[in-house]
């Protein structure tokens, strides 16, 4: 199996190519066409070109991944190798107090707060932030705005009666069964409050999960 | 012993710091392409252990304005591009030698052996 002198150098410059990656695009450019500009100089210089003499050329330019590393160091460029270990801060905690019980501070302004934060933080990929966003929308603040909407409206009209006593179920004209509804309200009321709180632990437990910077989303 | 890899990186870290003087000091008389450049330099053993990375250097100091480039036909092959001291570049160049010349001569009359 041999490989001929062109594969040898296209594959070189591949690689050159693949380990400049984060330089920008112009510097990475020029240092690319220079270096085979070089190898091009080099092969036109001699007799007869086998490719041990190739070899040579490529092995005289030295490791794409010395070069790169080079440019990066010359250019002020981070490596990306190790990226710098995420640890939650303030606006991750804060993003989950708001999400969750933000709306009770501030009526609905509190959670959009919360979602603020959740989308600007770096600590969540977007399929965490969709959640987070969606399950449920208020926080906690949908469900007791919700009771409270509902116990205030159960005196006249005919509704769910999710939270209070239930003295006022008499009064209530409904024709149907007072009772199932209320079970059904009962029942949405639990899930809305339940299901805020397990995004919250979910989220929480994803910023544990996560030491590295998950912001390529 | 614990010291050596230290001091790989140091000595690499000389070299790399006064390597682009030796690129500018190698322009001063003449304006040179990239290929020629490196064979001067790999002409001396010991400044440069991996060619390649003369051209992030080429690349740095010309947009850094220490040297500017031409295009320019070749004989034998595609147009070479063709590095050139700029003002600036002699303007750097100098201030390093002034100050190069006492500084090896402090280090040398330290750690040089004494015959």
């Amino acid at each position: 199996m041999s490989t001929t002198p062109d594969k040898l150098v296209e594959r070189y410059l591949k690689h050159l190519e693949v380990e400049l990656d984060d330089l920008p695009r112009d510097r990475r450019r020029e240092i690319v066409d220079e270096i085979s500009g070089h190898i091009a100089e080099a092969r036109a210089g001699l007799e007869h070109e086998t490719e041990a003499d190739v070899r040579n050329i490529l092995e005289g330019l030295g490791d794409p991944a010395d070069i790169a590393e080079d440019a990066r160091e010359r250019f002020d460029v981070r490596p990306p190798a190790q990226p710098q270990p995420f640890k939650p801060g303030w606006m991750e905690v804060a993003a989950l107090v708001f999400l969750l019980i933000g709306g009770l501070i501030i009526p609905i302004f509190g959670w959009v707060i919360g979602v603020v934060l959740l989308w600007v933080s770096n600590a969540w990929n977007i399929r965490d932030k969709i959640i987070g966003t969606l399950f449920v929308p208020g926080g906690l603040g949908l469900p007791i705005g919700l009771a409270l909407f509902s116990s205030s409206a159960s005196g006249g009209t005919c509704g769910p009666v999710i939270a209070g006593s239930g003295r006022a179920i008499t009064a209530a004209p409904c024709s149907y069964d007072t009772s199932s509804t209320n079970y059904f309200g009962i029942v949405a009321l639990i899930a809305l409050i339940v299901i805020p709180i397990v995004t919250t632990a979910y989220l929480a437990y994803r910023l544990r999960q996560q030491p590295t910077v998950a912001a390529i989303a | 012993m614990v010291a050596v890899g230290r001091q790989d990186a140091l000595l690499a870290q000389m070299r790399k710091g006064t390597l682009q003087y030796c690129v500018l000091a190698l322009l001063s008389d003449e304006e040179r392409y990239g290929f020629d450049l490196v064979r001067s330099l790999a002409e001396t053993d010991g400044m440069v252990t991996s060619e390649g990375t003369i051209y992030p250097l080429l690349s740095r100091l010309r947009r850094d304005g220490l040297v500017e480039t031409t295009w320019r036909e070749s004989t034998s092959g595609p147009p070479r591009r063709y590095y050139k001291l700029t003002k600036s570049g002699r303007t750097a160049l100098d201030a390093f030698r002034a100050e190069w010349g006492p500084f090896r001569d402090a280090v040398d009359h330290f750690v040089e052996r004494k015959a």
